[in-house]
């Protein structure tokens, strides 16, 4: 059986905000401009992004709202209504109620009656777990379609009273991801069957190795600490504020594995023969930082399985890097602009550097 | 960065082999020493101890990698002239290391009369019979390992041992020279990997001897904090 993903749809709140436009939203803290902010721009590329709450820290969309909206959006230019949908698989970072599963509170937004549930756990790769859970439902001859969604709203947590929170001092980690990350959300229509031009989806894999490395990204742990203590060993949650434990951190130099494992899986694949170099005619790779790009593709090409520049696509830069919503608004905004034929091979990749998980994808365009 | 291997396969010897790089960097990430280090829980004993360690089989690669270019037949004399200027530039290394663990608070006698742990008595035993093999085309596979391990400490261990044991570089001279002359010595690899690899096999024997090298150096590593 194949699975097809035939529609697709993101939501981006509100305006685009630019990069001078950042610091004013989300508020200076402890009074004081960044120093780390231009330098991290200057890295990531990043020049446009949305946020889901204002500059007076009012929460205009919830997370499960933004992926609602996503998924109504994907659901527009499909063939099947809700009534139809048999499954939700749903994927965010943090949820807006850390209880129940966030596809819980997704499917009530959107009122989908009697469905299958899936809820995915993770950072970036987190979209490509559910979606791979949804593609093997489908695979296993269980459901006849599925909707995926991701979405993320990280802006609460880089809010300035957050970090005043926190204390006097403001670490490189701590604010790192301050100016990386922002809201969005995107979603997926799997179907059993094609409809018009679509996307088959030929595999997806991943491989994780969290066994080998230190944790990378994370929030719960406390400022300078060990790991021998969670957000949760506090005797209150504002003990656990006050040592850092709710801020999301980045361990930056750790980061650089990334782009290993990153080429590492995908030589994995051309070794299996599941990747054909010279056949793949589009490449979405979520790198979180333009950074990562280059050394991305040096790699490959030192390993000569290099993929020419012009067919990689990437909104990173207009989008912003939404974590495990990324991918999918990247392919949502590709089926919507790009030009592709009958017949293309496209490779999703997403590296997760939470503590290490690479997933890929490869997609066929094919004609019902 | 240019292509540097050119022949196709070069090319999927060179692929082969960053893959048993990566697995061998996931090996080392599950060594509870260097999970330590990892987190900064490594004192200046740790370290001495590390060099205790590694001195034993930096001393006994200069005899492999010698030996190793003397394997090399009539044939592939410019591949012998390669490993010898390798062999000249690094088979002294080992009083590098000496020094450093001096200037670490370790005794010159201690270093000097410590025995081999099992692993490095395991990698030593193993190079030294491929190197005495005729031709041994295969070490390209341990050249890649040895070098890409001089990268690593260059660019990773030391900085994070200086910063855990309170040292200002004074004492990981060693490890951190290898940083330097990298870019050659890879370019050197990379010549190499274009001349000697020419067929299926040869190209798996390389791959056997970097996998055989990676584990067991994962094995001399384990060993260091293993009293017997």
């Amino acid at each position: 059986m194949s699975v097809y993903i035939t529609a697709s749809g993101h939501f981006l709140p509100g305006p685009a905000i630019s990069n001078d436009e950042m610091e004013p939203l989300l508020g200076l803290v402890h009074g004081k401009p960044s120093r780390l902010k231009r330098r991290i721009l200057q890295s990531n590329g990043i020049h446009t992004r949305h946020y889901a709450i204002d500059a007076k820290h009012n929460t205009l969309f919830s997370n499960a709202g933004m992926a609602a909206r996503a998924a109504e959006h994907c659901l527009t230019g499909s063939f099947i209504g809700k009534r139809q949908i048999k499954m939700l698989s749903a994927a965010t970072s943090q949820g807006d109620v850390v209880l129940p599963g966030f596809g819980s509170m997704l499917q009530a937004e959107l009122g989908l009656s009697d469905i299958e549930l899936h809820s995915s756990h993770g950072i970036c790769s987190g979209s490509m777990m559910a979606l791979k859970a949804a593609f093997t439902n489908l695979k296993a001859g269980e459901q006849p379609n599925a909707l995926v969604v991701a979405s993320e709203l990280t802006s609460r947590l880089f809010k300035a009273s957050r970090y005043e929170a926190a204390g006097t001092e403001l670490d490189f980690n701590a604010e790192f991801l301050r100016w990386m990350l922002s809201d969005g959300a995107g979603a997926l229509l799997l179907e059993t069957r094609a409809r018009g031009q679509c996307f088959r989806i030929d595999w997806i894999r991943s491989f994780s190795h969290a066994d080998a490395y230190p944790v990378c990204m994370s929030v719960g742990y406390p400022t300078d600490s060990d790991h021998s203590k969670s957000w949760q060993d506090y005797a209150t949650y504002a003990q656990a504020e006050a040592a850092g434990a709710l801020l999301i951190r980045q361990d930056v130099r750790l980061l650089e594995n990334i782009v290993k494992l990153g080429v590492d899986g995908y030589l994995r694949l051309i070794a299996e023969g599941r990747v054909q170099p010279d056949k793949i005619d589009h490449v979405l790779c979520h790198y979180s930082s333009h950074y990562f790009r280059g050394k991305i593709f040096d790699m490959l090409q030192r390993a000569g399985v290099g993929i020419a520049e012009q067919k990689w696509y990437s909104n990173l830069y207009s989008r912003g890097n939404t974590g495990c919503a990324s991918i999918f608004i990247m392919l949502d905004e590709f089926r919507r602009t790009q030009s592709y034929k009958t017949g293309d091979t496209i490779i999703c990749m997403v590296p997760e550097s939470g503590r290490f998980n690479n997933a890929y994808m490869q997609l066929t365009v094919v004609e019902a | 960065m240019t292509e540097q291997v050119l022949s196709p396969q070069g090319q999927q010897c060179l692929q082969a082999l960053m893959r048993v790089w990566f697995e061998f960097e996931r090996q080392l990430g599950r060594v509870p020493l260097l999970q330590r280090l990892e987190r900064g829980q490594f004192s200046k004993a740790d370290y001495c101890q590390l060099l205790q360690h590694l001195r034993q089989q930096v001393i006994e690669g200069s005899r492999w990698i010698s030996r190793c270019a003397s394997s090399f037949e009539r044939d592939y004399s410019d591949v012998r002239s390669t490993i010898i200027g390798h062999a000249r530039e690094e088979h002294r290394d080992y009083e590098m290391l000496e020094r450093d663990y001096v200037a670490a608070g370790g005794s010159l006698s201690d270093i000097q009369n410590a025995p081999r742990n099992i692993g490095t008595e395991a990698l030593h035993g193993f190079l030294m019979y491929r190197a005495s093999q005729p031709n041994p085309v295969d070490l390209i596979g341990a050249m890649w390992i040895i070098e890409g391990l001089g990268q690593k400490m260059a660019n990773d261990w030391a900085a994070k041992i200086d910063k855990a044991s309170g040292g200002d570089g004074s004492y990981t001279r060693f490890m951190r020279y290898h940083g330097a002359n990298d870019d050659d010595h890879m370019q050197k690899l990379y010549q190499l990997i274009d001349r000697l690899c020419h067929s299926p096999a040869q190209l798996s024997s390389i791959v056997r001897t970097a996998r055989v090298t990676a584990r067991l150096y994962c094995l001399q590593l384990e060993e260091v904090e293993h009293d017997y």
